[in-house]
């Protein structure tokens, strides 16, 4: 079931106001067309209202100070909307050589996180998901449990492992470490799109003599193909997103956007507030993409394995 | 791995790859590389800095000295009460307001309002934005002398003058857990509704036949049906915020005057900042036991999902 459905019921659009009921003409289905009683509505509309207000509020500021131009930003008390709205902070980042440097990084380690975590994980959920052997739920267990180790903590001895094999500053320490916090999601999620495919068409393969590894790349891979493109999209957001292992094993050369952004903006006598929200919009946004081909998956994926999707 | 492939052998034929390996470990191997990249990149590195605890180490001076539990003493004896109440209002906190508002809103967006669908949608937003975005905007509502937060306030009469949310020790924490709340409650929303709608429709139907109130029916029939569900984004939530670093950083560092330092940030001030590994260790051993804890009591609870 897709979490992203709300009902299979679908709502009808009557053009009367909120609050009218659904007018006689519509024949048929009676009881989908019935509305919420009062009360309930009341309750709702305010709960949209007052927590939908916490929520895009915020959003709103974030595109009207991208919008505001650069002397008018500090003006106290600040305007609600920008009286002569320009796209100037865009265009000085567009300006900004540093910030495509950034940009090349993270684009180059979220593609290259998102191939390796689909790869390693994709073996690995096969494991799992299709043979029987002792230690199996511990392992998948400790899978699951490995996201949840504190990264902070990890990273006090990761920065010497990586400083000792001369892999601190490269494009590798991140790939490495991103992939491997993707994993669990990424087993967890295609374990369960293999469980999907039927015993019997992998055994019947077997009979006709293919054999095991030749069976996962011509028969379990392409007919899961939905659930690797989702699994992939889900380690490139996670790589896209990392801020702590990119700050902490990169340099300005090899840094992603999140600290990039920190290094470029944070921490000045003046922020350029107007250029900083411009950037965090244009961040993200690939995000933003990935969310709507991923809608499916969504919720679970995010359970990753723990309740039954 | 043994070589057991006698009895194999003589299956073997001109055409298809001797099957050298035995089921089981054909699925081992295909373990290996994932299981690799837990090892090297997980495993070791978390027991590395466990076993750090007892040794007084720089991060840039090779060497160490073994000093016992004299680290855990420090820290026991120093940081560790304030930081862990510290952690624990944080954690608390981006739980529980999260939780309330997804849970709030999921319900609401379950029945049927003209537009639900595209309001889920748009509430989605603050989740979807990275980190560093969150902090980046918060950092400038919250801003002290320009901000829209103390410009809106100053207009309600609620306060006078510059506010400086972030930079002092009164508020800086909760202006923090605003941010990260704002940053969690969608996904709990999601998460909730989707848990809402497993909930049969005619069971709603029958008791309202029998007379049942709305408020009668929220407590005998969803929450019941969704407990499971709770029980679990409440855990997942608890695991994530106990160990949350990048909000804390970017908008304050853990400042003014370490009045929002939590194990996240404390560790890695110390190891990054301090270059103090030893220290770092012993902090990060007592966060460990703490946050194990609760990652048991989530596969408990995942285990007894699954066989149901």
């Amino acid at each position: 079931m897709s979490a992203l459905t709300p009902t299979r019921t679908p709502v009808p659009r009557t053009p009367a106001e909120p609050g009218a009921e659904a007018p006689a003409r519509r024949p048929l289905r009676r009881d989908l067309l019935r509305s919420e009683r009062p009360g309930v509505r009341i309750a709702a509309w305010s709960t949209v209202v007052v927590f939908g207000g916490f929520a895009l509020l915020p959003v709103y500021w974030l595109l009207a100070t991208a919008l505001t131009p650069r002397d008018q930003v500090f003006a106290y008390p600040p305007r609600l909307f920008p009286a002569t709205p320009t796209l100037d902070a865009f265009a000085a980042l567009a300006g900004n050589e540093q910030l495509f440097v950034y940009l090349r990084n993270s684009l180059l380690v979220s593609v290259l996180t998102a191939v390796l975590s689909v790869l390693v994980s994709a073996y690995m959920g096969y494991s799992f998901s299709k043979f029987r052997y002792r230690g199996r739920r511990s392992l998948m267990y400790f899978v699951l449990a490995s996201q949840m180790f504190p990264q902070a903590l990890l990273l006090v001895t990761l920065y010497s492992l990586f400083s000792a094999y001369g892999l601190l500053n490269t494009y590798t320490a991140l790939v490495l470490s991103f992939t491997t916090f993707t994993l669990p999601l990424c087993v967890w999620m295609l374990k369960g799109f293999f469980d999907t495919i039927p015993d019997e068409l992998i055994e019947a393969a077997r009979v006709d003599g293919a054999s095991r590894l030749r069976i996962i790349h011509s028969i379990v891979l392409p007919l899961s193909a939905p659930g690797l493109i989702a699994a992939g999209l889900f380690a490139f957001v996670r790589g896209w997103n990392d801020f702590i292992f990119a700050l902490t094993l990169a340099g300005p050369e090899k840094q992603t956007l999140p600290p990039g952004l920190v290094n470029t903006f944070v921490g000045e006598a003046a922020t350029a507030w107007p250029e900083l929200m411009a950037a965090s919009l244009a961040v993200s946004l690939p995000v933003a993409i990935a969310f709507i081909a991923l809608q499916k998956y969504l919720v679970g994926g995010l359970t990753a394995g723990a309740v039954k999707g | 791995m043994s070589a057991s492939q006698l009895e194999t052998l003589h299956h073997t034929s001109s055409h298809s790859p001797p099957r050298r390996l035995s089921d089981g470990q054909f699925a081992l191997l295909l373990l290996l590389p994932g299981g690799a990249l837990l090892l090297g990149v997980v495993l070791y590195p978390l027991v590395a800095a466990l076993v750090t605890a007892f040794f007084e180490q720089s991060l840039v001076v090779p060497g160490r000295t073994f000093v016992g539990l004299a680290n855990i003493v420090d820290v026991l004896t120093g940081d560790f009460p304030r930081l862990l109440w510290q952690t624990l209002v944080f954690t608390v906190g981006t739980t529980i307001f999260p939780f309330v508002i997804g849970f709030a809103l999921a319900l609401a967006l379950n029945t049927r309002i003209r537009g639900a669908k595209v309001l889920r949608g748009l509430m989605l937003i603050p989740w979807l934005v990275p980190g560093v975005v969150v902090s980046f905007l918060w950092m400038w509502i919250f801003n002290a002398n320009y901000g829209v937060l103390n410009a809106l306030l100053e207009s309600l009469g609620v306060i006078d003058g510059a506010v400086p949310w972030l930079a002092q020790p009164g508020t800086a924490m909760t202006a923090v857990v605003v941010a990260k709340t704002w940053q969690s409650f969608p996904w709990m929303m999601v998460m909730l509704l989707a848990g809402l709608q497993t909930v049969p429709r005619e069971l709603h139907e029958a008791a309202e036949m029998d007379g049942a109130g709305t408020v009668r029916r929220f407590f005998s029939i969803t929450l019941p049906q969704v407990k499971g569900i709770v029980g679990l984004v409440l855990l997942l939530e608890l695991i994530w915020n106990f160990q949350h670093f990048d909000i804390i950083y970017v908008l304050t560092g853990g400042g003014p005057a370490g009045a929002t330092q939590t194990f996240a940030t404390a560790v890695y001030e110390t190891a990054f900042h301090g270059f103090d590994l030893g220290h770092a260790g012993a902090l990060g051993l007592l966060w460990m036991v703490l946050l194990m804890g609760l990652v048991v009591v989530y596969i408990r609870f995942s285990e007894k999902g699954e066989a149901k």
